[in-house]
């Protein structure tokens, strides 16, 4: 039996593109699904903090908290479920990435517990400008975490996160009155196109 | 042009060896989404698999993720290091076209 260039050829060509459609599968299984399940949570939950507001001075804005944490819980417990069903690849990196999710979830809680004694905000307004520059704060660190995960798997990650990053600091200082609006279109919206690219071009 | 590998040739083996070799020495892959990716059927793959295996090319792990049983398949160093050659002789040959014919040995079914 014999090889040709042609069958030589059409064999490397057959690797290259194994190879590449591995790549994908590995940076982004279950991505879609993520990225339009947090995007659906960031629209709900931006546009009930705008009707809302937010704050711990009356029933009505702290509703806004709870949804907020309903929205996160709920959020958390899809990834987890979609990041065991869709996982195609076992490996320390995947764990490693899970654990520097968690890691960051929980220095920011930290972060926001030691430095609450010194938060001497008065007044509705003052609150309500407060939680806008926290939510924005709340925006950006997964943003960040994107942007990290991107130096390892795809540098198309580090660019959704630095888009979302600077469409939430534009908002904050240009379109204040519509910043929970605001986050919920760019942010939100960003999230769930970038789920349905996903889905469209890589699968 | 010795560096032919007849197991690795076929072409549904070419192309798990690839996928498997993308992967980090660590890595190993979920046998449902190896037959998704590469668009076989389950017994197609698991034939290919087998000789593969039996090749020393690839590690197979059986286990359960909750109740349900999962495969995952990694590939060897031996298995690396064959695809690797295996490689290196198509590219050889590419480069070499008045030379382009390879004796294949007879497993390449």
């Amino acid at each position: 039996m014999e090889i040709s260039a042609s069958e030589a050829q059409e064999s490397l060509t057959q690797v290259q593109d194994a190879a590449e459609r591995t790549r994908k599968m590995v940076a982004y299984a279950g991505g879609d699904v993520l990225f339009v399940v947090w995007g659906v949570i960031w629209v709900v939950g931006f546009v009930r903090t705008h009707f809302l507001g937010l704050g711990f001075h009356s029933p009505r804005t702290l509703a806004a908290h709870w949804i907020w944490t309903g929205l996160i819980a709920a959020g958390i417990v899809i990834t987890i479920i979609v990041s065991r069903r869709h996982t195609p690849v076992q490996s320390p990196v995947g764990k490693r990435i899970g654990w520097f999710w968690w890691l960051l979830y929980a220095y920011v809680c930290l972060w926001t517990g030691l430095l609450w004694p010194f938060i001497k905000v008065q007044g509705a307004d003052e609150w309500q400008l407060f939680w806008k520059h926290y939510g924005a704060i709340g925006a950006t660190v997964p943003m960040f975490a994107y942007v990290v995960v991107g130096l390892w798997l795809d540098h198309f990650m580090i660019w959704i996160g630095l888009a979302v990053t600077a469409l939430a600091v534009l908002g904050l200082f240009l379109l204040q009155p519509y910043f929970w609006l605001w986050m919920a279109v760019t942010g939100g919206g960003t999230l769930m196109a970038t789920g349905l690219l996903i889905r469209n071009r890589w699968r | 042009m010795s560096d032919i590998d007849a197991v690795i040739h076929q072409p549904v083996r070419l192309r798990i060896m690839a996928s498997l070799v993308t992967l980090e020495a660590t890595e190993q892959v979920d046998f449902t989404y190896l037959r998704d990716l590469l668009e076989v059927t389950d017994g197609n793959l698991g034939a290919h698999l087998r000789k593969l295996e039996d090749a020393g090319y690839i590690g197979v792990k059986k286990t359960f993720v909750g109740r349900k049983p999962r495969t995952y398949v990694r590939a060897t160093a031996k298995g690396r290091s064959a695809f690797e050659s295996h490689v290196d002789a198509l590219q050889r040959i590419l480069r070499a076209p008045g030379e382009a014919m390879s004796e294949l040995g007879p497993d390449r079914a």
